[in-house]
């Protein structure tokens, strides 16, 4: 699904060059879930944006479903966006424009690709129906965050990408996001790539690694 | 950006508005002194002197070689009623340049002569004035010597035609709101005043050539604010040209003429100002007997003495003006207060003065007319 | 206030400004904003003020309380006519006055005065005071009285008396002695009339008249309604300016109400902040004005002598073309420009003192206060509508010169009422756009985001309604003008050649082109003056005035029947042409509107003839002439009312040669028997050429304007987007980063201004159009006392569409193509965390 080879990113900083990422392999499988922990700063975010293709990185491979991202141009990479992947956000990124239930539907709108009915089963499964003509600032800070999990799911997408999806959240919020977030994975049968800083978060993932010193490792190391 | 820096560009800008201003203002004015340019020096005009002999009817004439002349009448006169009433009628020229400067004097509108005329009634509790201006060479003013006439539009001092001298003349003025229409005769000579006709008028000796006819009767009426009333009296024609009148440092003058019951009449003058210091006044006059024999008068040096002394004054237009006097001619036994009718007989006009009827007491009794000017 | 306080003012207003270092764009929106309403409005002002400084130079010369004496049988005085009245104690004073050409070709009007003699205190000679200014005014080399601004261009030191300065004079006036004009104007011994004080009443002798001073129509009321134009205009910019303004100080508050809050979380008092706030604006009011007025000075340099030009060919006044600004000038361009800052500032500041602290944080309930205020701006606009259509219903029955104020308030109200709107029903377009693209998710969300970003866009979109209308409205104006106009004029220049031979020549002139194979017809004209005393009108009744009037005497030859143009008639054209030889008049319809008359009322005059009554057998239209004229036939004008001679129209025959060969044997006849050439002999073309002129530089001023105020607009658009771009950025991120990529962003981008501005052109159109009736058919009467009918140009009207996407797609351009380039890692930076 998902394969990083040796990818290697530096950012230009009045300090110098600073190596990001250097030489990190990752592999994801279909269906499978990953955490990606790591001190703030230490490269998880960047890697997350290389994986979606919104970046490129200076060395080595990202293949996305069997495309190699740094051959793609702009636009093939924003329809393999659209078409096979969901992006959550800490920030939650609702488009404050649009009505609940158009946000839900935005992404599968833009990649053909609505299905009314499973549009209608996330709505309640995320709690959010009744709510549909409400917009993002009326909600609470979990229902948004819900209705952000939802509108990256509602293209039934291949691989998912949390970037601390609870960071905003409390911790009775957090816990409810998270568990529906990993049971919808579940429905949906989609790979999920889960940013987070915390292990509590990281626990019931397939696989856990660590980003240190722009290098992965597995936790303990 | 700093604070003191915002206060630099508020402070320049109101700077930069006030330049902007201060570009866009009106220019000032002009400004001129001294009392009608009277003192200013005869320069290449005729000068007047003792050696000048008067020629009549030529002198009745104007003297355009001269700076400036006058034909000058003021009547006392009593309504039916016996209500005093004072008319004057003045005819001034003025040369704006000396004979040799430009010889344009016949083309129209570009004369250098000025002509300017004043006219006033004084009622025993009111005063009328009014004055004109034309300019020489158009004949809109001008003065003719046989038969005589002396105009400015339609005021005229006029004899009747084919008449020589001033023996019987008309004279009429209209002003706004008055106007007056008087016959004079003649009942006495001419009467030269100084040394056969030049008045010296500073110890400098600069003066003028100076006569007058003042024993006219007068009879005919005076308009006033539509009503008409008819009048009689006695009227003093004063004629007088000269370059410099006055001496430098004099400021003015007080001038009496004065018809006294008897039949004879005084002028006096004081000039003030001029001589040591501007202290001393000059002082002169002539006597003149009912039949018309003169006697100058002066300071006591050679002539007779004559003394004029302010008795009391009066705030006139802003002013402080003497409008009683005490005149002595100690060798003819005059000693008697002249006093104003009233103050109110001020002369509004672009050169203003005092000129208004007065009325004589003490030693005698008489009426005339007094003129202040320099105030 | 304590010191602590004022380090509190101070620490506050640091941190306000410190805004502005992070957004620099928004400062420069408001500050840009500020500068080009009070450019435009101190211009014009600057171009009004100067041009009622030379008004009122000239009224105070000659109009103000001197009446005018001429003779009678209209010959010059002469000096004896002057001695007469004089002796009859007349206060008459004597004036030469003429054109005098300076080396440099100027032509200055030369007045000639007899300062001794003119009433006292008339401005004309009042620097006479003093003898020895007298004396160097009588005497040579005498002195001619000039205006600073005249002075400085005269260089004719030999011909002219040595220059006095004197501010109070009319520009492009000299006042000298009058044997000094008399000799430079080469009118020895002729006088060209007597003054009397007016309020000095006199017996005249007969062969003399007196005209009133009140009679002698002064420039000032008759340029009114031009500078009422030009106010108009300079209104509408700073309106559209202060539109920018609003905007900018919306867009500085909004981002800042976290720091308000934060502000006044830290202890800064509710007042402070307010002081702070209010300190921040007249600073930058202050920046704003300076550099305003400024270059509202400049433009007004650039413009005068356009409008100088204007004014000598519409009103035949002398406008300076320098600038002369008295002090008031400057503070109300201060006054105007921080007044309007402060009305635009005003909602911040109250809402900046309504401020919840508490609120910290939460986050802006932006949609149901869109609601709201879109409400309140339809009830306000339709208050506004409802007005406009109170006062067109009162107008349109009859307009005078005193209605022309209320006639732009009218359109005023039209304006402002259509323009508050415009964002309701862009929104309500937006609603019902949105329901129907459904299945189009980038379009349906470009529509939702559209609404969300008519808070901001709806000031400069208002801004450009205002410009486009007023573009559409005036350009559709000028243009049926001109149509009428060029028509009128082949209507009214039959001849081909006008010849205007000395008066004692005219005679034999007329019988040798008469004769002549070359000349197919000949229309001889004469005019002459007389003074409306009264009229009986069917409608208004009888009324009494005392009007100045000119007489013109036209032939009723078949060819001029046929082509004069007639607006309204009694019975008919023939009829009326009947009418007029059997005696009755033609009016223009200047006079017919001022007085209220028709066809069939008849008017009173009074000549030097004695008192006529005319009865008024038709209504002509005679654009461009500001007062009231009548039209009889020549040869009655030349019998009854002794007009000189005037002018003979010569019509070519047609059949011979061309025109041009038939034309060159006349010129040489005429030369060549009568010397006459030169300014005595006018082609047809070269007058149509003049007069178009005159007509294009009449509208010049207020393209420019009209083409600045739409400048101004597209810029409004143009600071709003740049303003906006940083918050859009964070708004189009997301989209992007579920795949959408730059360039379509991008494309909605210009996609949904354009359909902004499409929105906004197709509401510009109907008030274009409302605008163009309501100049033609109220403020033209009132102005100018002519109506136009209504042209409707649909080239005009693709115009005004084309125009609005142009503005659009122009202001979009640079915020979208910044859009383009952004580096991907600007983006990304809207993902981290905040």
């Amino acid at each position: 699904m998902l394969q990083l080879t040796d990818v290697t990113k530096t950012y230009p900083t009045p300090q110098g060059a600073l190596h990001v990422l250097d030489g990190v392999d990752l592999h994801l499988g279909a269906g499978e879930s990953l955490a990606l922990m790591g001190e703030s700063g230490s490269g998880k975010s960047t890697l997350l944006h290389l994986a979606a293709g919104l970046d490129l990185p200076d060395r080595g491979d990202i293949h996305l479903d069997g495309e190699r991202l740094s051959t793609l141009g702009e636009p093939r990479r924003a329809a393999l966006r659209r078409q096979q992947l969901g992006l959550v956000f800490q920030q939650f990124h609702l488009v404050p424009s649009l009505s609940v239930a158009d946000n839900l539907s935005l992404q599968a709108r833009l990649a053909e690709r609505e299905d009314n009915h499973w549009t209608q089963h996330l709505l309640a499964r995320l709690g959010l129906a009744g709510l549909n003509d409400r917009y993002p600032e009326q909600l609470s800070g979990g229902q948004q965050q819900r209705l952000a999990i939802g509108r990256a799911l509602a293209a039934k997408p291949r691989l998912l990408l949390a970037d601390e999806p609870t960071g905003n959240l409390d911790e009775t919020a957090a816990d409810e996001v998270l568990d529906l977030l990993a049971s919808l994975v579940d429905e949906s049968g989609c790979a999920l790539l889960m940013v987070t800083h915390s292990a509590r978060v990281a626990a019931p993932m397939d696989r856990c690694l660590r980003l240190q010193h722009g290098r992965l490792a597995e936790p303990g190391e | 950006m700093k604070r003191s820096a915002w206060a630099c560009v508020v402070v320049l800008a109101a700077i930069a508005i006030a330049v902007l201003g201060w570009q866009f203002r009106p220019a000032g004015e002009p400004s001129s002194s001294g009392y009608a340019g009277l003192a200013d020096s005869s320069g290449d005009f005729a000068v007047a002197g003792p050696h000048i002999e008067l020629r009549f009817p030529q002198d009745h004439g104007p003297h355009p070689d001269y700076r400036i002349e006058w034909w000058y009448l003021t009547a006392n006169l009593r309504g039916e009623d016996g209500r005093p009433f004072g008319v004057q009628w003045t005819l001034f020229r003025q040369a704006l340049a000396p004979p040799t400067a430009l010889a344009t004097d016949d083309q129209p509108w570009s004369s250098r002569q000025l002509w300017m005329a004043h006219a006033a009634v004084s009622t025993p509790s009111d005063h009328y004035f009014a004055e004109r201006f034309a300019r020489g060479g158009i004949k809109q003013a001008g003065v003719r010597i046989t038969p005589f006439a002396a105009w400015l539009d339609n005021w005229s001092l006029m004899a009747p035609p084919a008449t020589r001298g001033l023996e019987h003349l008309e004279v009429t003025a209209q002003g706004d709101d008055f106007g007056y229409r008087l016959q004079l005769t003649a009942e006495g000579p001419l009467v030269r005043h100084g040394d056969g006709g030049f008045s010296q008028k500073s110890a400098d000796g600069q003066g003028s050539m100076y006569y007058s006819q003042p024993f006219y009767r007068v009879s005919g009426e005076v308009r006033i604010a539509g009503e008409s009333i008819a009048v009689s009296g006695r009227a003093w024609l004063d004629r007088e040209w000269s370059s410099q009148l006055l001496g430098p440092g004099q400021s003015g003058w007080d001038w009496f003429s004065l018809h006294l019951d008897s039949g004879a009449k005084l002028m006096a003058f004081r000039l003030r100002g001029g001589g040591e210091a501007n202290a001393g006044d000059y002082v002169s006059g002539s006597w003149i007997s009912a039949q018309g024999q003169v006697t100058p008068l002066g300071d006591d040096q050679g002539d007779e003495e004559l003394r004029l002394t302010p008795l009391a004054h009066s705030r006139v237009a802003g002013r402080r003006l003497p409008t009683a006097w005490r005149v002595e001619v100690p060798g003819h036994g005059l000693d008697f207060e002249v006093r104003a009718r009233h103050p109110k007989q001020w002369m509004g006009t672009s050169f203003a003065y005092w000129e208004g009827m007065v009325a004589v007491e003490g030693s005698h009794a008489g009426v005339g007319y007094l003129e202040m000017t320099g105030y | 206030m304590t010191p602590a306080r004022m380090a509190v003012l101070r620490t506050s207003l640091a941190t306000l400004l410190s805004h502005y270092r992070r957004h620099p764009g928004q400062l420069a929106m408001l500050i840009v904003g500020l500068w080009v309403a009070s450019a435009l409005w101190s211009g014009v002002q600057a171009i009004n003020a100067s041009a009622r400084d030379s008004y009122a130079r000239a009224e105070a010369l000659f109009s103000s309380d001197l009446d005018s004496i001429t003779r009678r049988d209209g010959r010059p005085l002469s000096l004896d006519d002057y001695l007469t009245l004089r002796r009859a104690g007349l206060r008459v004073s004597p004036l030469v006055e003429g054109e005098w050409t300076s080396a440099a070709g100027d032509t200055l009007t030369l007045i000639g005065i007899d300062p001794l003699t003119l009433p006292d205190d008339a401005p004309l000679g009042r620097t006479e005071s003093s003898a020895g200014s007298l004396r160097d005014w009588l005497l040579p080399p005498h002195r001619v009285r000039v205006a600073p601004d005249t002075a400085a261009q005269l260089n004719d030191a030999t011909r002219l008396p040595p220059l006095e300065i004197d501010p109070a004079l009319p520009p492009g006036t000299l006042v000298t002695d009058i044997g000094v004009a008399q000799r430079l104007l080469g009118f020895e011994g002729q006088l060209t009339r007597l003054v009397i004080a007016a309020e000095r009443s006199a017996e005249l002798p007969a062969g003399f008249v007196r005209t009133s001073a009140a009679v002698i129509a002064s420039p000032g009321q008759l340029t009114e309604s031009f500078h009422l134009n030009l106010t108009a205009m300079g209104l509408l910019a700073l309106v559209v300016g202060l539109f920018i303004v609003h905007a900018a100080l919306g867009l500085a508050l909004e981002q800042r109400l976290g720091l308000l809050r934060t502000l006044r979380a830290l202890g800064v008092p509710a007042r402070t902040l307010i002081a702070a706030l209010a300190l921040e604006l007249l600073v930058i009011g202050l920046v704003g004005a300076a550099l305003g007025i400024a270059s509202g000075v400049l433009l007004a340099q650039a413009l005068l002598p356009d409008v100088a030009a204007s004014l000598a060919e519409l009103y035949d006044s002398n406008v300076g073309t320098t600038l002369a600004l008295p002090w008031h000038y400057w503070l109300g361009g201060l006054v105007i420009t921080l007044g309007g800052l402060f009305s635009a500032g005003a909602s911040m500041l109250w809402r900046a003192a309504r401020l919840n602290v508490l609120a910290l944080g939460q986050a802006q309930a932006w949609r149901g206060r869109l609601r709201r205020q879109l409400g309140i701006q339809g009830w306000l606009g339709g208050v506004l509508l409802l007005v406009a259509a109170l006062l067109w219903w009162r107008l349109s029955g009859r307009a005078g010169q005193q209605e022309l104020a209320l006639s732009f308030a009218m359109v005023a109200a039209l304006l402002l009422g259509t323009a508050l709107w415009l964002p309701p029903l862009l929104a309500g377009a937006l609603r019902l756009a949105a329901r129907r693209l459904r299945n189009r998710p980038l379009a349906q969300w470009a529509v939702a985001d559209l609404q969300l970003q008519l808070p901001r866009l709806q000031l400069p979109m208002m801004a450009l309604l205002l410009a486009l209308a007023t573009n559409l409205g005036v350009g559709s104006m000028v243009g049926g003008f001109r149509l009428t106009f060029l028509d009128w004029l082949d209507q009214r220049l039959l001849a081909d050649l006008y010849v205007r031979p000395p008066a004692e020549q005219f005679d034999a002139v007329r019988d040798w082109l008469i004769e002549r194979p070359e000349v197919a017809t000949l229309l001889p004209a004469r005019s002459s003056d007389a003074t409306l005393i009264g009229s009986d009108s069917r409608n208004a009744g009888g009324t009494d005035t005392a009007t100045p009037v000119k007489l013109f005497g036209i032939a009723p030859e078949p060819i001029l029947r046929r082509h004069w143009p007639l607006l309204d008639t009694h019975a008919g054209r023939e009829a009326a042409w009947r009418a007029l030889a059997g005696g009755e008049a033609f009016i223009n319809e200047q006079l017919a509107r001022r007085h209220s008359l028709a066809p069939g009322d008849t008017l009173r005059l009074r000549t030097a003839q004695g008192t006529r009554r005319l009865s008024i057998a038709a209504i002509y239209p005679d654009y461009g002439n500001p007062s009231g004229e009548i039209t009889l036939p020549v040869t009655r004008l030349a019998s009854e009312f002794s007009a000189p001679p005037g002018s003979l129209g010569v019509v070519l025959a047609k059949d011979r040669a061309s025109r041009d060969a038939l034309m060159a044997r006349l010129r040489e006849g005429l030369a060549a028997r009568f010397g006459l050439a030169g300014p005595t002999l006018i082609d047809q073309r070269s007058l149509k050429r003049s007069a178009t002129e005159v007509f294009e530089r009449t509208f010049a001023i207020t393209q420019a304007l009209n083409a600045l105020t739409l400048g101004v607009a597209g810029l409004a658009l143009l600071t709003t987007l740049l303003a906006q771009a940083e918050t859009r950025r964070a708004q189009l991120a997301p989209l992007w980063a579920l795949g959408v990529t730059r360039a379509r962003l991008v494309g909605v981008q210009l996609a949904q201004l354009l359909a902004a501005a499409t929105g906004t052109a197709l509401l510009a159109v109907p008030l274009g159009l409302a605008l163009s009736y309501a100049l033609v058919a109220v403020i033209n009467v009132a102005a100018f006392g002519w109506r136009l009918p209504l042209h409707v140009f649909p080239g005009q009207i693709a115009v005004t569409l084309m125009l609005a996407l142009m503005v659009a797609a122009l202001a979009a351009l640079l915020p979208a193509w910044r859009l383009w380039r952004v580096p991907p890692r600007q983006l990304l930076q809207e993902f981290a965390a905040s």
